[in-house]
């Protein structure tokens, strides 16, 4: 499952919720409820959710640097999360962690275990995070634009070690990313998400050969595609104006003021979820076949 | 312009740089940014220079501005060798060649509104009349109301200031424009107004591009020629319509394999990549790509392969492909 939209339309802040990570006060969970093997995750206490937390739910971040410990090597901070979770004597633990530095395709994982963040290039920093979150066998992994900050060589090279590893444990994934491109290559389902919500959701293909709602519309012809039938000066197709900041958010449709076939009726009603056949959803007041 | 010579000739450009002297005893071998890259652009063309983080592109690019000052190599614009000019010849001479940066927000003064931003370069070149108007024209240009003037860059999107940033580069006219990852720091959607807006304007003000990308789809979509770059070197160079239908290096083909395909269901057979981008101050043996490359000879760590011709304007730098 991935979730897909721009900086700003509340997919890092839906990701956190879920963990209950967002520092509460401020932020505040208003409604809602996040259904996990058969529990609320909201209604339950501190104590808890720490032992859903990266035991049952583990997250990766798009900056390896910043949400690695710089100070401690990358032994002491795998062993640190085996720890919490599992009773291990120490012997055990630095086997498993080479193990698992094995498992995410990092070359000679002993050595590895003994280095700090900065010895490592932004690619085996992400392969570290993985191999920590994967420490306690999850059965959800998040991941939160994870190859953002990587050149796309290492990109590829992440999404590959992703795929297999959810093939190999047979957990779920949730990834977080603006790249429709990376979607393709990894996720079934897509929520595309505008202004803090979710305004069209179906199966990856499905989504993306005929979308229902204008943005996902846009989206996907914004981007140029390799080996497009190109023409010499051809314009790429824009979606005009940006995103609005969320305390402008407009009235009714939240799309409506960049959308080429909003009504009358866009601006002040807002489209309510509507279901259609294959478990597809969009919000928009218009017939599919119309945009 | 002078006959024999491009519009803009790059020759065997270097640049070095060396580590700042701390310890004695340390470590004092130079970082090869840009180890000899040589090529030409001409009028009104568009050269996308590609390659991953820390091949050496950005250091190409300001060197061959004169931002940074070349270790060897020579860069002749217009047929003067930038290297040979005064300061007042070389500044007379930047008013013809600009550059737009990756990051809007740190690149335009966040004290300063951005009328008086726009203004600077006429400042600068000792324009004085009828600046204020020329402004908005600029901001109008680039797609921005004449408010915009009064406004300072944290009030702007980045998509907003990107265009300002463009406005900056086009105020004086320039034949040349380097762009260093205009869109990179833009969400999807900005991206393409972006790439259409810079389109428009190169084919209105006949601007010649040097387009620095780490994305092959973009750069398919912007540039009429590619040069591929791996630590400090030019790879492979080649029109857009050849390199992707006949890659010659296999660092080329990885990279074009490597962007995530929106063709769903239409998996290709990809070359594999393994490994990271060796350090700059200690490059491999032989064929700096070796130590990655999946189709790497016996050969290919001992001898260095030079560009060589393979079609008509597609040069390589491979063994295999000299076969």
């Amino acid at each position: 499952m991935a979730l897909v939209g721009e900086s700003g339309c509340g997919k890092t802040v839906s990701a956190l919720s879920i963990l209950r990570l967002l520092p509460e006060p401020p932020a505040k969970i208003t409604s809602g409820e996040i259904i996990f093997a058969g529990r609320d995750l909201l209604s339950l206490n501190a104590k808890q959710m720490r032992e859903i937390r990266g035991k049952k739910i583990a997250m990766i971040f798009q900056d390896p640097m910043t949400s690695l410990n710089p100070v401690l090597t990358v032994g002491e901070q795998l062993i640190e999360t085996l720890l919490r979770h599992k009773s291990l004597n120490k012997k055990e633990v630095l086997k498993i962690s080479a193990q698992l530095l094995g498992k995410v395709e990092l070359p000679s994982p002993e050595d590895k275990l003994k280095q700090y963040p900065h010895q490592l290039s932004g690619g085996m920093r992400q392969r570290v995070m993985i191999a920590m979150a994967l420490a306690c066998e999850p059965k959800i992994l998040i991941a939160d634009e994870p190859t953002t900050a990587l050149d796309v060589l290492i990109q590829a090279q992440i999404l590959e070690l992703l795929e297999n590893l959810k093939k190999e444990t047979g957990m779920s994934m949730l990834l977080i990313t603006h790249d429709l491109g990376v979607v393709t290559e990894i996720a079934e389902r897509v929520m595309v998400m505008y202004a803090g919500e979710g305004v069209e959701t179906g199966a990856t293909k499905d989504l993306l050969d005929s979308p229902h709602h204008p943005y996902t519309k846009g989206l996907i012809s914004s981007r140029p595609h390799l080996g497009s039938t190109r023409e010499k000066g051809q314009r790429l197709t824009e979606i005009s104006g940006s995103v609005p900041t969320p305390h402008q958010r407009p009235t009714g449709c939240a799309f409506h003021p960049r959308c080429d076939w909003s009504t009358e009726q866009c601006k002040t009603k807002k489209p309510l979820l509507q279901n259609t056949n294959q478990n597809r959803q969009f919000s928009c007041h218009l017939q599919p076949e119309s945009i | 312009m002078t006959d024999n010579h491009s519009f803009l000739e790059v020759k065997d450009l270097k640049k070095y740089f060396l580590p700042r002297k701390t310890i004695p005893g340390s470590n004092t071998t130079p970082v090869r940014a840009v180890d000899g890259i040589s090529f030409t652009l001409k009028e009104g063309e568009t050269l996308g220079l590609v390659g991953e983080s820390g091949c050496g592109k950005s250091t190409a690019a300001r060197t061959l501005l004169r931002l940074e000052s070349p270790t060897s190599g020579s860069v002749h614009f217009k047929g003067k060798n930038l290297a040979s000019l005064s300061e007042i010849e070389l500044r007379n001479l930047r008013k013809e060649m600009q550059m737009i940066f990756q990051d809007p927000f740190s690149s335009i003064n966040p004290r300063r509104k951005i009328g008086d931003v726009l203004r600077e370069p006429f400042a600068i070149h000792g324009f004085k009349e009828n600046v204020s108007e020329v402004v908005i024209g600029l901001l109008e240009q680039v797609g921005l109301s004449s408010d915009y003037v009064n406004r300072y860059s944290h009030e702007m999107s980045g998509g907003q200031l990107q265009r300002v940033g463009i406005a900056r580069a086009i105020a004086l006219n320039p034949t040349l424009v380097v762009a260093d990852e205009p869109v990179s720091a833009l969400d999807v959607s900005i991206q393409a107004q972006i790439i259409n807006l810079m389109m428009d304007l190169r084919e209105k003000l006949e601007i010649a591009f040097l387009f620095i990308s780490h994305d092959m789809s973009i750069v398919e979509y912007f540039c009429d020629r590619v040069a591929v770059m791996y630590l400090g070197k030019i790879v492979e160079i080649a029109s857009i319509e050849e390199i992707y239908k006949r890659p010659g290096h296999p660092y080329t083909e990885a990279l074009i394999n490597a962007v995530p395909g929106m063709e769903s269901g239409q998996k290709k057979q990809k070359l594999k990549v393994r490994g990271d981008i060796p350090d700059p101050s200690n490059p491999p043996q032989g064929c700096s790509f070796h130590t990655r490359c999946p189709l790497k000879e016996k050969q290919c760590e001992e001898m260095e392969p030079t560009l060589k011709e393979i079609a008509p304007d597609h040069y390589v730098a491979c063994f295999l492909k000299e076969k």
